[in-house]
């Protein structure tokens, strides 16, 4: 059995998952207007951590948040021969070498915490996070080590802000995922981390049960969805089949929500495909913000405390449904017993990802 | 040849990388986003915009307002000369 | 087991197949190397011009593959050719010409920008060659045979029946690019295992 705990969230609402999980029961946001954000100065919907550094402000989040993990598990771990580091990223420390966005912090984080393998960053746009913890499960499956951490992390810049100003997918409010008067995303930064591995005893609090999850790239075009939703639909139905989960067994999905007119209505149509229209969803991104690279674990940890706290979290944002097929969207933050979740994920690249979470 | 349609027809070369095609490929009325015309994707319509901010000093707030204006190099030069008057 | 069935190397001098050499760089050509390469092999796909480097370059060599071992296009299902990719600096080249859009040329680019993720160019060979299959893309600080064969290993056993590998070691003007192709059946292919794999590869690289 591979087992995934030890979550932990850094954003603007909380430096600790369990400060991150009480803003989300108080239905609070992490967005905020930052004014001269934009490329010609305006004001720019953000979900911005306050007094970040200057400086190395990637190596800053993944080192305080290493810190956070080694009270929440055998500290052994961090440095044992039998542990990798994955690292879910698209910029890195792009704001301080953009020739060299990854080496250099990842360099400085071997020495500070002396891990016995080198990490590895995987860098698949927004399905990152969530391919990074399924690649966990898969190198533990394959005995190859016995403990994963992943942690994901991204950074708001100019350098983002302006590419997606350019492509004119920025929301012109904080973000309304599934909404009839959605257009589009808020983008946030933050850190998430989750520890999977073959052996329970290693965590301090109890895990869940992480089981394999797949990917399938939509083969359609490079920035936008696929209008069929192809490459989600292949991966969600993969992911189902081969855990022997059928649509009636999922209570709840976390959906990847961005909040675009296309990624939204995509979503509908795959889930209508995979008849899981009627599961309680959510995007977690009006909390959040999308934060990219580390988007697939933050709201994974996320909802991981939703099973464990056994509540829905309302999807904040939504009020009316916008999508051509109707979700089961959650309207109020809900008491209920979960037991298996499904997280969906999908990305500039065509790329699209889930995995499954099952309370033990 | 209509100097605006000939300059739209280089600019578009240039700005979208359609490195394989002269101007001389461009009827003035092929449409600019169908397969049989230049076959233009949805990138190549938000660079339309970047196009018209930086030959011809338009703006354009909404990427709506493109789907119309760029049918074609004749819709394009109407939208130019309609928005500088 | 599985088989290193066909390989292809790209430097900034020559491009070569299985270990022969293809094409040769022409210095004096006003075209750069990538597209010398596209007009050489006579390849007719226009959406190469709007492509980064890294794209250029995994969409050659992954056609160049395709020509060397053109049973891959009958062999598998839709979703049965994983895709992993990985490179050093991520899409450095790419970030910092769109970086120049907005700070030199006055706006930026999104045409740029969609290219500023490494792994856009698994996209394209995606696209390309209607494969709905598992993508991944890494960064490394070198090529790491272990990483490739382990993972590639990963795939095969979750569905996959063959794994299209590439290492895209591009910076500026040095380039340094090994795409391989990993199948599970491969009478003439060399067996799959990092020795080997580091023999191919080459000193440059590893």
């Amino acid at each position: 059995m591979i087992y995934i705990g030890a979550e932990e969230i850094i954003s603007p609402l909380g430096e600790t998952a369990e400060e991150n999980f009480s803003a989300m029961i108080e239905n609070r946001s992490g967005i905020t207007l930052v004014p001269n954000a934009g490329f010609n100065k305006g004001a720019v919907n953000l979900s911005k951590i306050l007094n970040l550094p200057g400086e190395n402000q990637f190596e800053g989040l993944i080192a305080s948040i290493l810190a956070s993990l080694s009270h929440k598990i055998d500290e052994k771990v961090i440095t044992s021969d039998r542990t990798i580091i994955l690292l879910s990223s698209t910029k890195g420390e792009l704001k301080n070498n953009m020739a060299d966005p990854f080496g250099p912090p990842i360099a400085s984080l071997m020495v500070r915490f002396n891990f016995a393998n080198q990490p590895i960053i995987i860098s698949n746009a927004c399905i990152s996070g969530v391919l990074a913890i399924n690649a966990a499960n898969n190198f533990i499956t394959a005995g190859l080590y016995d403990h994963v951490i992943v942690i994901g992390c991204d950074l708001i810049s100019d350098f983002i802000v302006y590419g997606f100003q350019s492509l004119f997918a920025m929301s012109d409010k904080a973000c309304l995922p599934f909404d009839a008067a959605r257009n589009g995303i808020s983008l946030g930064e933050g850190c998430g981390a989750v520890v999977v591995s073959n052996t329970s005893a290693i965590f301090k609090n109890p895990p869940l049960k992480l089981m394999s999850g797949t990917s399938a790239n939509d083969a359609n075009h490079i920035s936008g969805p696929s209008r069929t939703g192809e490459g989600l639909y292949r991966s969600v139905k993969k992911t189902m089949e081969i855990n022997h989960i059928s649509s009636d067994d999922i209570d709840f999905i976390s959906a990847h929500g961005t909040g675009t007119i296309y990624n939204d209505e995509m979503e509908s149509i795959a889930f209508d495909r995979l008849s899981l229209t009627h599961v309680p969803l959510n995007s977690l991104k009006g909390y959040f913000g999308h934060t990219l690279g580390a988007a697939g674990v933050v709201e994974t940890a996320a909802s991981m405390m939703m099973i464990r706290e056994e509540i829905l979290i309302k999807s904040l944002g939504f009020e009316e449904t916008g999508t051509s097929k109707e979700l089961n969207i959650i309207l109020e933050n809900k008491k209920s017993s979960l037991r298996t979740i499904l997280k969906t994920a999908s990305g500039f690249g065509g790329g699209n990802a889930s995995l499954i979470i099952q309370k033990l | 040849m209509d100097n605006l349609k000939e300059d739209l027809k280089k600019q578009l070369i240039e700005q979208l990388n359609l490195e394989d095609l002269q101007v001389s490929d461009i009827a003035d009325d092929a449409l600019l986003f169908k397969d049989e015309g230049l076959g233009l994707d949805s990138i190549d319509a938000l660079e339309l915009i970047v196009l018209l901010e930086k030959y011809h000093g338009i703006q354009v707030i909404n990427p709506d307002e493109g789907k119309e204006a760029f049918l074609s190099v004749n819709t394009m030069a109407d939208y130019i000369r309609k928005r500088k008057s | 087991m599985s088989f290193i069935t066909s390989y292809c190397h790209l430097t900034h001098e020559s491009c070569s197949v299985n270990g022969n050499v293809i094409v040769e760089r022409d210095p004096e050509s006003d075209d750069n190397w990538f597209k010398q390469l596209y007009k050489n092999q006579e390849f007719v796909y226009p959406k190469f011009y709007k492509m980064d480097t890294l794209s250029q370059a995994g969409f050659i060599l992954s056609e160049m593959i395709k020509r060397a071992q053109p049973s891959i296009m009958n062999s598998y299902q839709d979703d049965e050719i994983a895709l992993l990719f990985a490179n050093q600096f991520s899409s450095a080249d790419s970030d910092l010409r769109f970086k120049k859009s907005y700070e030199e040329h006055g706006t930026p680019s999104p045409a740029l920008f969609v290219y500023t993720l490494p792994n856009i160019v698994l996209g394209e060979i995606a696209i390309l060659n209607k494969w709905y299959g598992e993508n991944m893309f890494a960064v490394l600080p070198k090529f790491a045979p272990d990483f490739f064969v382990n993972y590639s290993q990963v795939f095969l056993s979750t569905g996959s029946e063959a794994v299209l590998c590439g290492w895209l070691g591009i910076a500026g003007d040095q380039i340094n690019v090994f795409v391989f192709l990993i199948e599970k059946q491969g009478s003439a292919g060399m067996e799959f295992n990092a020795e080997n794999l580091k023999k191919l590869a080459g000193i440059e690289l590893v």
